[in-house]
């Protein structure tokens, strides 16, 4: 993290031929470098602030045209108010419920995968790698329309006879929320990353002493990969939370609506009702930015490494 | 060999079969309340000649174009930037990249206010510079540069993160040669830098593009592809043809068209690259 470095600082350009003196030339570059940053600081930040503020204003100071930057009356009830106009903690609780399944399966059957991948030979190991690269490059919206046929034809599920005719299928419940998406070839992929760096010698050693390939991976290999472990839980909660596509297609009834797509029937519903819908935008979004600030470290890690690597 | 076989039956099922029945039925005539009919490559055709599939691909490719190379360029520029002893690194680091953890859905829905023509933080602060007021999401002119620069804004802090992390591990032994042999720091950034940048700009460049090409969230809650068609994309689309139309063979051909222009663009980088990314 500490990499303090190499190239930028040091002034010794060509350009500082220009008369002032380098003590002079290098604190001005300073505070240019400084005011660039700020400026994008700024518009990274203020949208966020903006979407705060107005879930705390008044809908006189929503309707000021121009808007005034601060409530001038700080209308803390519009949480409650929002919470009461639509059902946006019901919509939080499914995103958890899917979010916390997505992530626990994901870890068990990846890093299972991932690992046997790396560390495993067996007839075919190549060919099966092979086709979890090549599913990392399918687009969402290649796979998605027969995905929804299935989730909507599955046999024997929401009134369907055993061809998957004469009912809803999966529609409108946890299946279709939860079974499609839990296992990513992503998380495969990173965690064969982290597995193949581990030394031979600690299988091998365990392996002389009885331990099955499952014990190996469970209480030798896995806790060596921890940091692995929690980038995949980040990255894997984080993507469900934010999914939307998916919900928008599966779901019908208000209950079983995600948080995001709650969000956006809000707003066409309501007839966008600013305040209550950055409130609940508010909500929506803290989950992730907390998640972020404290796992910053490997979120980062997780999304840098396989650009490096 | 166990071990693998709960992933690879889920990928089997939820992404083989799936890319496989979209091929075959990009083919077919299917609205899913009848049997699928064969129909050759009409669905390709249809596409291909559709004036509103056409202008999807041409604004797919317009919005790719801002938000991957264009972008990739001002992400490398902040990661330079952020590159050197400053105070307050770990702030800026998180105030770009926190958009990338948000919902698309939530960071359209601020944007959507922030362009409101009428109460829209945009146009207040504009007005402040005498700058006319405009209605960002509905006029022809401003929608897509307005869908644009969300995406830009969006997507800059995974970028820079990828470049930062890049610099910090560039070897420092190469630069002190460079010093000793005279090379100015513009030549050192353009003869080893860059260069040296490959892999990461590889990796930036792939997964941007496949992200670009699958914009649709924003779509969604923006401008709904509109004003006039001049803001849809391919996924958008898709979409329409199959859960608005129900023309499911229709939509699974264009979405097979989609998946042929990520792998060119995938392949033409990689050749680009002189394969040498892939040694890495």
């Amino acid at each position: 993290m500490a990499g303090i470095d190499l190239t930028a600082t040091s002034p010794r350009t060509t350009l500082d031929v220009v008369g002032r003196s380098p003590a002079s030339r290098r604190r001005l570059g300073r505070a240019a470098l400084y005011v660039a940053l700020g400026v994008i600081a700024v518009v990274m930040v203020v949208p966020f602030v903006w979407m705060v503020l107005t879930s705390l204003k008044t809908p006189a100071d929503i309707a000021a045209s121009p808007p005034t930057f601060l409530p001038t009356e700080w209308a803390w009830s519009n949480y409650a108010d929002a919470l009461a106009a639509a059902p946006f903690l019901t919509y939080a609780r499914n995103s958890l419920v899917i979010a916390v399944s997505h992530t626990t399966i994901n870890l068990l059957v990846a890093s299972m995968a991932g690992y046997a991948l790396a560390r495993l030979r067996f007839r075919g190991s190549e060919l099966v790698f092979l086709g979890f690269v090549a599913a990392l490059m399918i687009p969402t919206y290649t796979k998605i329309i027969p995905e929804f046929l299935i989730v909507r034809f599955m046999p024997l599920f929401g009134g369907n006879d055993i061809l998957g005719q004469g009912g809803t299928g999966w529609l409108d419940t946890w299946w279709a929320l939860i079974v499609p998406g839990a296992v990513t070839p992503f998380a495969v992929f990173l965690f064969r990353q982290f597995y193949l760096d581990l030394p031979v010698e600690l299988e091998e050693a365990a392996r002389l002493d009885g331990v099955s390939e499952l014990g190996i991976w469970a209480r030798i290999m896995t806790p060596l990969v921890k940091p692995a472990f929690i980038t995949v839980a980040l990255l894997t909660f984080e993507s469900s939370w934010n999914n939307f596509l998916w919900p928008l297609l599966v779901t019908r009834t208000d209950s079983m609506r995600v948080i995001q797509v709650g969000l956006s029937v809000f707003r066409t519903e309501n007839d966008t009702q600013w305040a209550f819908l950055m409130a609940g935008t508010t909500l929506a979004t803290l989950p992730m930015v907390v998640l972020f600030l404290l796992g910053q470290k490997y979120f980062v890690r997780g999304f840098a490494n396989a650009g490096i690597k | 060999m166990l071990m693998v076989a709960p992933a690879f039956l889920h990928a089997l099922i939820w992404i083989g079969i799936p890319v496989i029945a979209a091929f075959v039925l990009s083919f077919t005539n299917y609205d899913v309340l009848t049997q699928p009919r064969f129909n050759g490559i009409q669905n390709y055709l249809d596409a291909l000649t559709d004036p509103v599939f056409r202008r999807g691909m041409l604004n797919t490719l317009v919005y790719a174009f801002f938000t991957v190379p264009v972008a990739m360029g001002i992400a490398l520029l902040i990661a330079l930037m952020l590159d050197t002893q400053l105070r307050a690194r770990a702030f800026f680091r998180t105030a770009v990249f926190i958009p990338q953890v948000t919902a698309t859905i939530a960071v359209a829905l601020v944007w959507l206010w922030i362009y409101d023509p009428r109460n829209g933080l945009l146009n207040a602060v504009l007005g402040f510079f005498g700058v006319p007021a405009q209605n960002w999401l509905s006029s022809t002119t401003w929608a897509m540069p307005s869908v644009i620069a969300v995406g830009i804004w969006q997507g800059i802090g995974l970028k820079m993160l990828i470049y930062l992390a890049a610099l910090q591990s560039l070897p420092k032994d190469v630069y002190e040669a460079a010093s000793v042999d005279g090379a100015s720091k513009t030549r050192q950034f353009f003869s080893i830098t860059l260069p040296l940048l490959k892999p990461a700009t590889f990796f930036v460049f792939v997964t941007s593009v496949i992200s670009a090409f699958q914009a649709f969230d924003l779509i969604y809650i923006l401008t709904d592809g509109g004003p006039a068609n001049t803001t849809t994309m391919m996924t958008y689309e898709i979409y329409k043809s199959a859960f608005r139309e129900f023309r499911v063979g229709y939509a699974c051909a264009q979405s097979i068209i989609l998946f042929v222009f990520l792998l060119l663009l995938t392949l033409a980088n990689r050749r680009l690259n002189g394969g040498d990314s892939g040694r890495h």
